[in-house]
């Protein structure tokens, strides 16, 4: 092992040996100087998912949240410097995390909550005005085949828990108590100016925005919900869509 | 150029219809000068700064020292102005970044 392997691979565990060789500018005892350092590293990783996953954190305390991160940083250093993206894995291994098994809708409010900094930190565009849906639909011939471009920032989040309601309580818009987290529910998150919108979808919204999304045409996208979802309420749909801002344009 | 077969020129109408109808019910969000927020530089603590989304751009939380001229927060419109920043030449938050005084 390399000096510098040696020296990560003891930062994340405790239990292992701190890397001989090691000696402190003023003379003092490396061991206690790296694990002041080690220290720092670990609890600097677990109050950026705390940042991250306030919502995650208050589901389940700030006791067992903290335990939790401990375990998940000693096995995920940080891919990139961006801490931002630091988190990316946390819903996975959430998941699979046998102590938060009694949680089981807590993987996906940490999704939803990777979702709102990913649109945060996405790029800005500008949503469709009226005046330009208007001009739309003066070339309605042109329609089935023509395409939505969604905002940059949209993310889509298709759970069987109550994940908008359990966020949205948590926001303060009402009490934890009325919330069945076992209803489902699906999601979407988007930045269309300074500030990310939580939204929750109706019947068949999640399915007609990842046809969207995949380039489908807006006709096209129409009739595939239309198959698996008969009571997709289109109008209802698009009003939400265009009232939150999660179009950019309509390319024919 | 391609035919539109029955089934599409049905949706034509449908699809018109039911945009017509959304539009009516709601307004997409006014463009530009709208917003309920502006970008003010030069009033955010250390770190406390929000995102200036884009490529090679700085982002939240990574102002290096307090009331950085360069580090901007979303505050409420026309607010900015009136927030006092000790860096900035005009004593108060500003609506462009600036180069904090000595």
């Amino acid at each position: 092992m390399t000096l510098q392997a040696e020296f990560s691979a003891a930062l994340l565990d405790a239990e292992r040996l701190v890397p001989s060789g090691l000696i402190a500018w003023n003379g003092s005892n490396p061991d206690k100087r790296f694990a002041v350092y080690r220290n720092n590293v670990v609890t600097s990783l677990i109050d950026a998912l705390a940042d991250t996953f306030p919502v995650t954190l208050e589901l389940v305390g700030d006791e067992f949240f903290r335990a939790m991160a401990r375990v998940f940083v000693a096995q995920t250093l940080p891919r990139s410097p961006i801490l931002a993206e630091y988190g990316d894995a946390l819903p996975v291994f959430v998941e699979n995390f046998p102590p938060a098994a009694s949680v089981p809708y807590l993987a996906d409010v940490a999704r939803l909550e990777m979702l709102y900094l990913t649109a945060y930190h996405a790029a800005d565009a500008r949503p469709l005005d009226n005046a330009a849906f208007q001009s739309a639909l003066a070339d309605s011939a042109a329609l089935p085949n023509a395409r939505m471009r969604l905002h940059p920032s949209v993310g889509l989040l298709k759970s069987p828990y109550a994940v908008f309601s359990l966020w949205a309580a948590h926001q303060g818009a009402f009490g934890i108590g009325t919330v069945d987290p076992y209803r489902a529910e699906d999601v979407l998150v988007v930045r269309p100016r300074s500030d990310v919108e939580v939204m929750p979808l109706r019947s068949g919204a999640f399915y007609f925005l990842e046809q969207l999304a995949d380039g489908a045409s807006f006709g096209d996208s129409v009739m595939a919900v239309g198959e698996v979802q008969p009571d997709f309420d289109l109008v209802a749909t698009l009003s939400d869509l265009i009232g939150v801002g999660a179009v950019i344009a309509i390319n024919f | 150029m391609t035919k539109p077969h029955a089934q599409n020129a049905i949706s034509a109408i449908t699809l018109a219809a039911a945009l017509g109808a959304a539009l009516s019910m709601t307004s997409a969000p006014v463009a530009a000068a709208e917003g309920a927020n502006e970008h003010c530089y030069g009033v955010a603590l250390k770190g406390k700064n929000d995102c200036k989304a884009g490529p090679g751009t700085t982002c939240a939380g990574t102002s290096k020292v307090d009331y950085q001229g360069n580090a901007w927060k979303s505050v409420p419109k026309g607010s900015c102005e009136k927030t006092a920043s000790p860096t900035s030449p005009t004593g108060f938050g500003q609506l462009q970044e600036f180069k904090e005084k000595a």
